[in-house]
């Protein structure tokens, strides 16, 4: 059993609270992201769990034990950085021995067990260069295979990929799932980037200001986001602010959903592109398309529209096919489900 | 610099830090070392008699007025301080050209510039003052023994100093990247230097000068060999010195001139340091090049 | 570094012809700001050097090496030699073992802190010469200041001569510490914050830590720095001066001293004997600035 239990972790910076009572709790094999923008405390709180930082109040368990005053080097984890942290003066083979020799276990050992691990990340050929010598992508597989040596019961990842190329990034987060579930190990993996958290783990838990506002399995978080900020932040959504008109919220002929608890007399209504019906003639409300944006498989119609007296923008998403019929200028009708709608008060 | 880094919004990372009262003890340590001899020089000169006891029998201005008074002091200092403007004047005019070329146009020159400025670090200065002496009595006698010899042989021997100090300046401006921009608005090479590159490389200019200054106006080797007829302050302490036990009071006009010289060092030093904003002026060849990869 | 091609001005591009003014030009345009840079350089270290290694071969009656023979025969020149040698490397290494952990401490403070040491340090890297070794005397001197602290307290401390060894090599460190930590901080930079935390995730003591990753990159630096320090005290002259020199027999022998003495008071065979020792001096310097060369470019290697 090695899952990590957080109680009420505070951490307070003189007048900066960058933990906020933060309660969590994760399953022995999970991987949790923590997802959130700069400075919502989600490198704070993997550091706490790491023992970089001492919370100023909670505590914290890793498989059932209490290691709040446990320092570092005798917590049972392995960490992974987003600089690399890999020791330039040694090769990568001795880079991943590291947490074995400075345990002092038997060459023998050691030298299984680097060999497994070399086979696992898939740097065999790499084995003995020096950290200056090999790509990026390869480095940080190195510091993977040196987190993993002393087989922790927790890994975790502050913000592994952010010093990538795009392109090696996303073979890496498949590289990092894939050694992750094979080894089974307890993750905790911190970014700012949605679309990495959802692609990668199992929960993923939504910080902002230093709490946890939404933790959720990745399809619940992008169909029902919890908060206004896990509706911002997560997935890409349009957010148009309303009036709110005898309880409920229109927009035209788009849509009429009731307002959301706490309202008073303005909502924000959230709903995504692909959830946008465009048609040219036929009921709806009345927007004018500016620009279409081709993605791909998708094009995103950016177009403008009247709410309350002022103008208002958002974004449409169609397969690129039936974008075609459609020219900038064009008057278009639009239409969305209300149970594709999300309303929130105003923050 | 690494020093605590901050990550994000009111986080700081704990460095590596060792034991608290070890670092204090050091550091007490070390700055009652580098202070006490700087009071002993300061009581000496303010002392009537200072013989037998921790402190002095009796305190007086009496030495401070007899060496600013006395001619051979006050012709001594203007000796040293025209001598050291002089230098640190030569240094900037030939080294910022230099530097500028070296970064622009030529990278060749910096190879060449980088191996001479190893040489008064690896030669020292008597050994030079002593060679220009013998370069000059072949080349051109005239020159010998002469004040503007003087000035050359400070020039370079304190030239390296401002090299390091401006071009560090010129790669934290980013200096080649501004030119072209400049060049690019029509710029001609006279209007680029005077209204881009030397504003830039202000702090460089600044700090390599002062570093210049403080070379030359506290050298005594190159002074001695090289033109017997100048008289420097550190000629002049030399004298002092010598007067062991000869005349009352020598020593004590000898502490109050050493009291002005340090005092002068470390307005130097202060603006040195405040025209840096506490980064450390790179002085070790190859430091520089560390620095690089680091913030690279 | 930045590599950026060349920026050819309209006024070098319109003046192009062919044949040799072109290429004196072309050569002009790439070489003309820096040749008195240059000009400087060659004239007042470059050429003095050439010419003192000359002379240490032409006596009276043309080239020989019977100078070097001479001069190196005499006790006083060998023990100057020595002297100067032992000096420099018991200067050098006294300063390592206090300037290391202090580089180390100061480049770790914060902005503010540190830049006080800087000025302190600054200061005190600069004063030497004449004014440190008095200096010297009102602190460490028979009527010194420490030296009446010490002997009030009831330590029967009797300071070294001025003009000893011993006090040469105090008064040497007090510029050659802060020259060292000066030298060394930008190295101390090198040791990142990031490595330390790896190493404590994956369970390195402290110890362990500088032992298997710190000191091993940290070290050529170290040397380096000590190479610098052994180099700049052999040369050094004023101090030296100020302390011993005038002192008659009882005094250390250094070969700068020894410099000194030749071309102030030996008018005939002064210049010679000056001349081979200095260039003794030049030699030893030399060697020990492409070693600290070929250690830095080792040290880097890493990186």
């Amino acid at each position: 059993m090695s899952g990590v239990d957080l109680i009420g972790v505070t951490k307070v910076f003189g007048h900066v609270r960058a933990l906020d009572d933060v309660n969590l709790q994760i399953a022995s094999g999970e991987m949790v992201a923590l997802l959130g923008p700069s400075g919502c405390g989600k490198t704070t709180l993997l550091r706490s769990v790491a023992g970089l930082e001492r919370p100023t109040s909670g505590r914290i368990l890793i498989g059932g034990q209490d290691v709040t005053n446990v320092p570092t080097r005798d917590r049972p984890i392995g960490m992974v950085f987003q600089s690399y942290a890999l020791f330039p003066n040694l090769t990568v083979r001795q880079n991943i021995a590291f947490p074995l020799e400075v345990r002092h276990r038997p060459a023998a050992e050691v030298k299984a067990r680097v060999d497994q691990l070399l086979e696992l990340v898939r740097l065999v050929p790499q084995a003995d260069r020096y950290p200056n010598q090999v790509s990026g992508g390869q480095a940080q597989r190195c510091a993977l295979g040196r987190a993993l040596a002393p087989s922790p019961a927790v890994l975790l990842l502050d913000e592994p990929l952010s010093a990538l190329d795009a392109l090696v990034r996303t073979r890496l987060r498949d590289e990092i799932r894939r050694v992750q579930q094979l080894v089974k190990t307890t993750a905790i993996y911190v970014t700012h980037d949605q679309s990495e958290a959802m692609a990668i783990a199992d929960r993923v838990a939504v910080m902002n200001h230093g709490r946890i506002e939404q933790v959720a399995r990745p399809p619940e978080l992008y169909e029902s986001p919890a908060t206004h900020f896990s509706a911002t932040f997560v997935g890409s959504r349009n957010a148009l602010e309303l009036p709110v008109v005898n309880g409920r919220v229109v927009l035209g002929g788009a849509f009429d959903v009731p307002a959301p608890a706490g309202a008073t007399d303005r909502a924000v209504a959230f709903f995504r592109p692909e959830d946008v019906e465009v048609t040219s003639t036929g009921a709806g409300h009345p927007a004018t398309l500016e620009v279409k944006i081709f993605l791909g498989s998708t094009t995103r119609l950016h177009l403008l529209t009247e709410v309350d007296g002022r103008q208002a923008r958002f974004y449409a998403d169609m397969p690129s096919r039936e974008a075609l019929a459609y020219e900038p200028g064009a008057k278009l009708a639009v239409r969305i489900d209300p149970a594709d709608v999300k309303t929130f008060p105003v923050e | 610099m690494t020093a605590t880094t901050v990550t994000s919004v009111g986080e700081t990372r704990e460095p590596l830090r060792p034991a608290r009262i070890g670092q204090a003890i050091m550091f007490v340590g070390l700055f009652t070392y580098f202070t006490l001899p700087m009071v002993a020089v300061f009581l000496y000169s303010i002392a009537t008699r200072w013989t037998a006891n921790i402190l002095p029998d009796g305190y007086t201005l009496d030495w401070w007025v007899s060496a600013f008074t006395d001619q051979a002091v006050i012709g001594a200092f203007g000796s040293t301080l025209v001598l050291a403007t002089l230098t640190a004047v030569l240094d900037i005019a030939v080294v910022v050209p230099a530097a500028y070329w070296s970064r622009v146009r030529n990278p060749r020159i910096r190879t060449i510039v980088e191996l001479s400025a190893a040489i008064p670090f690896a030669l020292p200065y008597l050994v030079i003052g002593f060679g220009l002496l013998q370069f000059s009595g072949i080349v051109a006698p005239a020159l010998q023994g002469t004040f503007p010899l003087l000035v050359v042989g400070h020039a370079a021997i304190a030239f390296p100093f401002l090299y390091w100090a401006v071009d560090g300046a010129m790669a934290a401006a980013g200096i080649e990247r501004l030119s072209e921009a400049a060049e690019a608005c029509g710029g001609s090479p006279a209007q680029i230097v005077r209204r881009v590159v030397l504003p830039n490389i202000k702090p460089g200019v600044v700090t390599g000068g002062l570093l210049a200054f403080a070379t030359s106006f506290g050298e005594f080797a190159m002074v001695q060999t090289i033109a017997r007829g100048v008289y420097t302050v550190p000629i002049w302490s030399a004298e002092a010195i010598r007067s062991y036990s000869g005349e009352s009071g020598a020593f004590n006009r000898l502490a109050a001139v050493t009291m002005v010289n340090f005092i002068v060092l470390f307005a130097l030093s202060a603006a040195v340091v405040y025209f840096n904003r506490g980064q450390t002026v790179r002085l070790l060849p190859g430091a520089r090049n560390i620095e690089q990869r680091e913030q690279g | 570094m930045n590599a950026t091609s060349p920026t050819v001005t309209p006024a070098l591009e319109a003046g192009v012809r062919s044949g040799i003014g072109a290429r004196v030009r072309q050569w002009l345009g790439a070489w003309l700001p820096a040749l008195p840079l240059l000009a400087l350089v060659s004239v007042a270290l470059i050429g003095p050097g050439v010419v003192l290694v000359a002379q240490t071969f032409v006596d009276a009656n043309g080239l020989t090496l019977d100078l070097w023979g001479r001069v190196l025969g005499q006790p006083v020149n060998q023990d100057a030699i020595v002297t100067s040698l032992a000096l420099g490397i018991c200067s050098a290494t006294l300063t390592l073992v206090v300037g290391a952990p202090s580089a180390w401490l100061i480049s770790r403070m914060l902005a503010g802190r540190r830049a006080f040491w800087l000025g302190l340090l600054n200061v005190a890297a600069n004063f030497g010469g004449i004014g440190l070794a008095f200096a010297y005397l009102a602190t460490l001197g028979s009527v010194g200041m420490l030296t009446l602290i010490l002997q009030a307290i009831g330590l029967p401390f009797v300071p070294p001569r001025s003009s000893s060894f011993l006090a040469l090599l105090m008064a040497y460190e007090y510029t050659n510490i802060p020259l060292f930590v000066l030298l060394t901080i930008p190295a101390m930079g090198i040791v990142r914050d990031d490595w330390w935390e790896a190493a404590q995730t994956a369970s390195a003591t402290r110890w362990q830590f500088w032992q298997r990753i710190g000191l091993p990159i940290l070290s050529p630096f170290l040397v380096a720095g000590w190479l610098l320090i052994f180099t700049w005290s052999i040369g050094i002259y004023g101090i030296a001066y100020g302390l011993a020199g005038q002192s008659g027999g009882t005094a250390v022998h250094l070969i700068t001293l020894q410099i000194g003495t030749a071309l102030q008071s030996d008018i005939l065979l002064g210049p010679a004997r000056a001349a081979i020792l200095a260039v003794v001096l030049m030699v030893i310097a030399s060697a020990s600035l492409i070693t600290y060369r070929i250690l830095l470019r080792r040290a880097l290697r890493w990186f």
